[in-house]
């Protein structure tokens, strides 16, 4: 027995892996085992190498295999693994300032976690936990976009009521959760028929059900300025700032999951700065320590925070590893690589190169219904009047992609949304296209078989 | 080997500083030892950090935050130079000590191999720590889901009850059956198990649908007023069969219960309750899960608290000690008897967690495990825990205020009480939490104490030497508090 059938037939036997049964990983000779990593590229035990198109979780931001980032966590590790209950170290207060210095406007005060849904988890709290401080202690209701994804914990999870998370089978779920529409372009569901009044409708329907389910009993909106769990959906610029508007007219806090967005991801260091609009709390993940060591951060605005100085109105919550020295020792640097290589510009410049190619894409394959996204968080869509059953085209999808040397999952069976590390060259991203251009071709003939 | 400043600055430049520009960074991260510099980082930590559990006004004021900067075996060194005895290893959670440079070596060599992998895909390290833990698991408890913490832990075991549940067509399974007195976690679904203080749930709530609570097998305070501690495992026990048929054992979907709980300071219960517990699990259906997140990895003298009492679980969730915090690392461990539901197409879990079975957590894991195991940490735990144990009880004698000295291996608490017969507590305006801790503090020890309960988790591999330096400090520390409320020797 060679090593990676050793290896497969042990995770097979022990590891529960995500959202994939060991069942089908025996079948078709899975999971796939890694052994190194470089830029966007990553090697497996056999020595074939592979561009993970999405990179990780979207959240390899600064790519693969950099020796800096192993150097920084080893020697945070040995200088300090872990510290008491109640006291701080370098890294953290530096991370807190640096997040501070980089946030847009007065987000100022950090809590850090150790990932995206324990920053949602804790913005939820920290929202209803205001209300409650300020004396407003009935609301307790969020609004979220359906169809947004917030994490998978029970708190979170029923943001969005995300299909990824089959959560029909947790019923009941927690209580005060409203949906809003998700501002697609695309898929307007008032008709809007550009992305500015499909902005306009969405974002007015959300004063609408803040109207219809009682003004006083709501908390907050969450939502990511680009929604990536349906692919890249870009809301028209409307949208955010009438939704800001709105919850500062209703006293609604808003709280923007920048878990995906963040750190360049799309073309700016916060996605939301392509809107103007400033939250009143931000959740961060996955760019902020491009995953070389679990990490997540929320950051308040003074005004929140202040609302909990004092010995009376401790926001009480810890966490074990939030505010590990060694994840915010890695993030740091992690940051100060995003700056120091111009990586948000350079995310912003291949993004547009990236979205072009695309463009041409659909121009020569009918099936591609959408092109869209910004900076390196990009998707197309496939046309739905081409029927296949969903799960088949899925895979094929898959697949396909993985003949050609790609790994890059899709959302659902339609949406291909691709989020490369930002240090990805225009090469890289022909080797994409033109993988994606041969899959297209591929799926037209195989669409005529079906 | 040591690992000084210099040394640090030293390797770092000559290897990262030629190629990135990471000076400045590295500089302020390790090298701030002016009065000035340390000053900047505390100022900032109370500007922007958000410390948990904490209010900076309050921390302004007394000159917080404590810095912390260096660590080895059961001591952290402060930024003025300040050596501490951190009794509680953290959250209870730096099993093997403070600053083994074996972790950092295997986190080291695992970034530099892959420091994360693709959706759908894993490393070795991920394999062999799922392995590992599948070995070291009692009974068929082989299947391992990872996350980042003893929060998402629980919660990964409570969606698997739900689904499991559902799978087999029972989807009106969805109540959760938790004791008063535990703690497991702060996120959405599992704070609502166990009770936490009230203002957190003033804060969250309002609650998730479906959470039952019944009493804590609590023998110094017995909800049932068992007069033996068999008696109160049993009423207590009996309690939980007693809930199940209020609300129908088709609507229980789990049990959970650390083996020894935390927040009431290891009340150990009585042999009896947990294969109780077993059974009546069993018999309606139950599905037991078994946190282990604080008693896991040696903390009671048991690689598992639930050896001691010799009962299986359905699922186990563990965190802190799989990794002693040297990253972030947790796991929830299922029967095969439960994960066969789960093995594939429309039957597979649908959960998502971006750092489960990370790397370079999975890379440090293994390598805690291996230390824990070569240097026989569990069996320090039960012979130095024996010897921290008796030392405690021999202050019942001379301390009026001590009512009861508990727990098993380092998992160790003491109760004050303002009167022994009545075991009344103390009037809130006393503050015993804060003054005894800034007591403590004054003799060496950051050591919280939670109002009048105090604490004991340390690394396991503390020594003799070591506990006789906490016991020292808490029974100066006590004396001292008793005289000043007029009680004890020197009243």
């Amino acid at each position: 027995m060679n090593t990676k059938t050793e290896l497969q037939g042990k995770a097979n036997r022990h590891l529960w892996m995500q959202a994939k049964g060991w069942a089908d990983m025996t079948a078709a000779g899975e999971p796939m085992i890694i052994e190194s990593a470089n830029g966007i590229s990553v090697t497996d035990i056999e020595g074939n190498t592979w561009l993970d198109v999405n990179g990780g979780y979207s959240s390899v931001n600064i790519g693969y295999g950099r020796k800096d980032m192993a150097d920084i966590v080893k020697n945070q590790m040995l200088q300090l693994s872990y510290y008491p209950e109640q006291t701080t170290t370098f890294p953290n207060a530096l991370l807190a300032e640096k997040l501070a210095e980089i946030t847009p406007g007065t987000l100022s005060r950090v809590w850090p976690v150790s990932g995206g849904s324990e920053a949602n988890e804790i913005a939820i709290r920290m929202a209803r936990a205001y209300h409650v401080r300020r004396g407003d202690k009935g609301r307790y209701k969020i609004i979220s976009r359906y169809g947004s994804y917030h994490g998978a914990t029970s708190g979170v999870a029923w943001l969005g009521r995300p299909a990824s998370l089959g959560l029909d089978q947790y019923e009941p779920g927690p209580l005060g959760m409203i949906y809003a529409s998700q501002p697609n372009p695309y898929s307007c569901s008032f008709g809007g028929k550009s992305p500015s009044e499909c902005a306009i409708l969405c974002a007015q329907d959300i004063e609408n059900l803040i109207i219809q389910n009682d003004p006083d009993t709501i908390a907050a909106i969450i939502g990511e300025p680009i929604t990536s769990s349906l692919g890249a959906v870009v809301p028209g610029e409307q949208y955010w700032l009438i939704v800001r508007e709105i919850c500062d007219r209703y006293g609604i806090l808003l709280i923007d999951d920048e878990v995906v967005c963040g750190f360049g991801r799309t073309g700016k260091m916060f996605g939301i700065e392509h809107f103007g609009v400033t939250p009143d709390i931000m959740t961060l993940a996955k760019g902020l320590g491009s995953s070389y060591v679990p990490i997540g951060a929320v950051i308040a605005t003074t005004q929140i925070a202040d609302a909990f100085a004092g010995k009376e109105n401790i926001f009480y919550a810890a966490l074990t590893a939030g505010g590990h020295p060694v994840s915010t020792a890695s993030a740091l640097a992690n940051i100060n690589i995003i700056e120091q290589e111009g990586l948000v510009e350079a995310s912003a410049v291949k993004g547009r190169y990236f979205i072009n190619r695309l463009n041409n894409l659909a121009v020569k394959h009918p099936i591609v219904g959408d092109v869209r996204g910004m900076g390196l968080l990009v998707a197309i869509e496939l046309d739905s009047k081409f029927t296949i059953d969903d799960k088949e085209l899925g895979d094929w999808l898959v697949n396909t992609f993985k003949d050609n040397g790609l790994l890059l999952r899709t959302l659902g069976s339609r949406v291909i949304q691709m989020s490369p590390p930002l240090c990805i060259t225009e090469a890289e991203i022909d080797i994409i296209v033109d993988a994606l251009d041969s899959t297209l071709t591929k799926l037209s003939s195989y669409l005529s078989k079906v | 080997m040591v690992f000084t400043l210099k040394a640090c600055k030293y390797v770092i430049r000559r290897h990262i500083l030629l190629e990135t520009d990471l000076d400045h960074l590295i500089d302020r991260i390790f090298f701030m030892d002016t009065p000035a510099e340390i000053e900047h980082v505390r100022l900032k930590a109370l500007n922007n950090l958000w410390m948990h559990n904490r209010d900076w006004t309050e921390m302004a004021e007394s000159g917080g935050p404590h810095v912390i900067t260096s660590g080895k075996g059961v001591r952290v060194t402060d930024s003025e130079g300040n050596s501490w005895i951190d009794v509680n290893a953290g959250y209870s959670c730096v099993n093997i000590g403070y600053g083994r440079p074996e972790i950092a070596q295997a986190v080291y060599e695992q970034i530099n191999k892959t420091s994360f992998c693709p959706i759908g895909t894993t490393t070795e390290t991920v394999i062999r720590l799922a392995e590992k833990l599948a070995e070291l698991a009692p009974g068929d408890l082989n299947r391992v889901f990872f996350s980042t913490g003893g929060s998402e832990a629980n919660e990964t075991a409570l969606k698997i009850a739900k689904a499991y549940h559902n799978r087999r067509g029972e989807p009106g399974r969805y109540r959760v059956i938790s004791r008063k007195g535990s703690y497991h976690g702060m996120t959405g679904g599992v704070l609502w198990t166990g009770d936490g203080p009230a203002v957190h749930k003033a804060d969250y709530g309002p609650a998730y649908p479906g959470m039952l609570h019944v009493p804590q097998p609590n023998p110094y305070r017995c909800e049932f007023g068992g007069e033996t501690e068999s008696e109160c495992a049993i009423l207590c026990a009996q309690a939980i069969e007693d809930t199940i048929l209020f609300h129908g054992a088709e609507t229980i979907s789990a049990f959970i219960g650390e083996p020894i709980a935390i927040p009431q300071g290891a009340p150990v219960p009585s042999k009896e309750y947990w294969p109780m517990v077993r059974d009546i699990c069993d018999r309606y259906g139950v599905i037991m899960i078994a946190d282990e997140v604080v008693c896991g990895f040696g903390r009671t003298g048991k690689m598992f608290a639930m050896e001691h009492f010799n009962v299986v679980p359905d699922i186990m969730t563990v965190a802190k000690g799989i990794i002693s915090a040297y990253l972030p690392m947790a796991g929830t461990i299922v029967s095969d008897r439960i994960a066969d539901s789960f093995s594939g197409g429309d039957a597979s879990l649908k959960h998502v967690l971006t750092n489960s079975g990370h790397p370079v957590s999975a890379a440090a894991a293994l390598k805690n495990i291996s230390i824990i195991e070569e240097e026989n940490m569990v069996d320090n735990a039960k012979v130095v825990g024996g010897y921290f144990k008796n030392q405690l009880e021999n202050m019942i004698m001379d301390h009026p205020y001590v009512g009861d000295v508990r727990g098993v291996g380092l998992f160790l608490a003491m109760e004050l009480v303002s009167d022994r017969k009545t075991k009344a507590g103390f009037d809130t305006g006393i503050e015993i939490g804060v003054r005894l801790t800034k007591k403590f503090k004054s003799k060496g020890l950051i050591f919280r104490a939670r109002e009048n309960i105090l604490h004991f988790g340390p690394p396991l591999c503390i020594t003799r030497e070591e506990v006789d330096e906490i016991v020292h400090a808490v029974d100066l520390g006590l004396w001292e508090f008793e005289g000043e409320c007029g009680v004890g020797r020197f009243a």
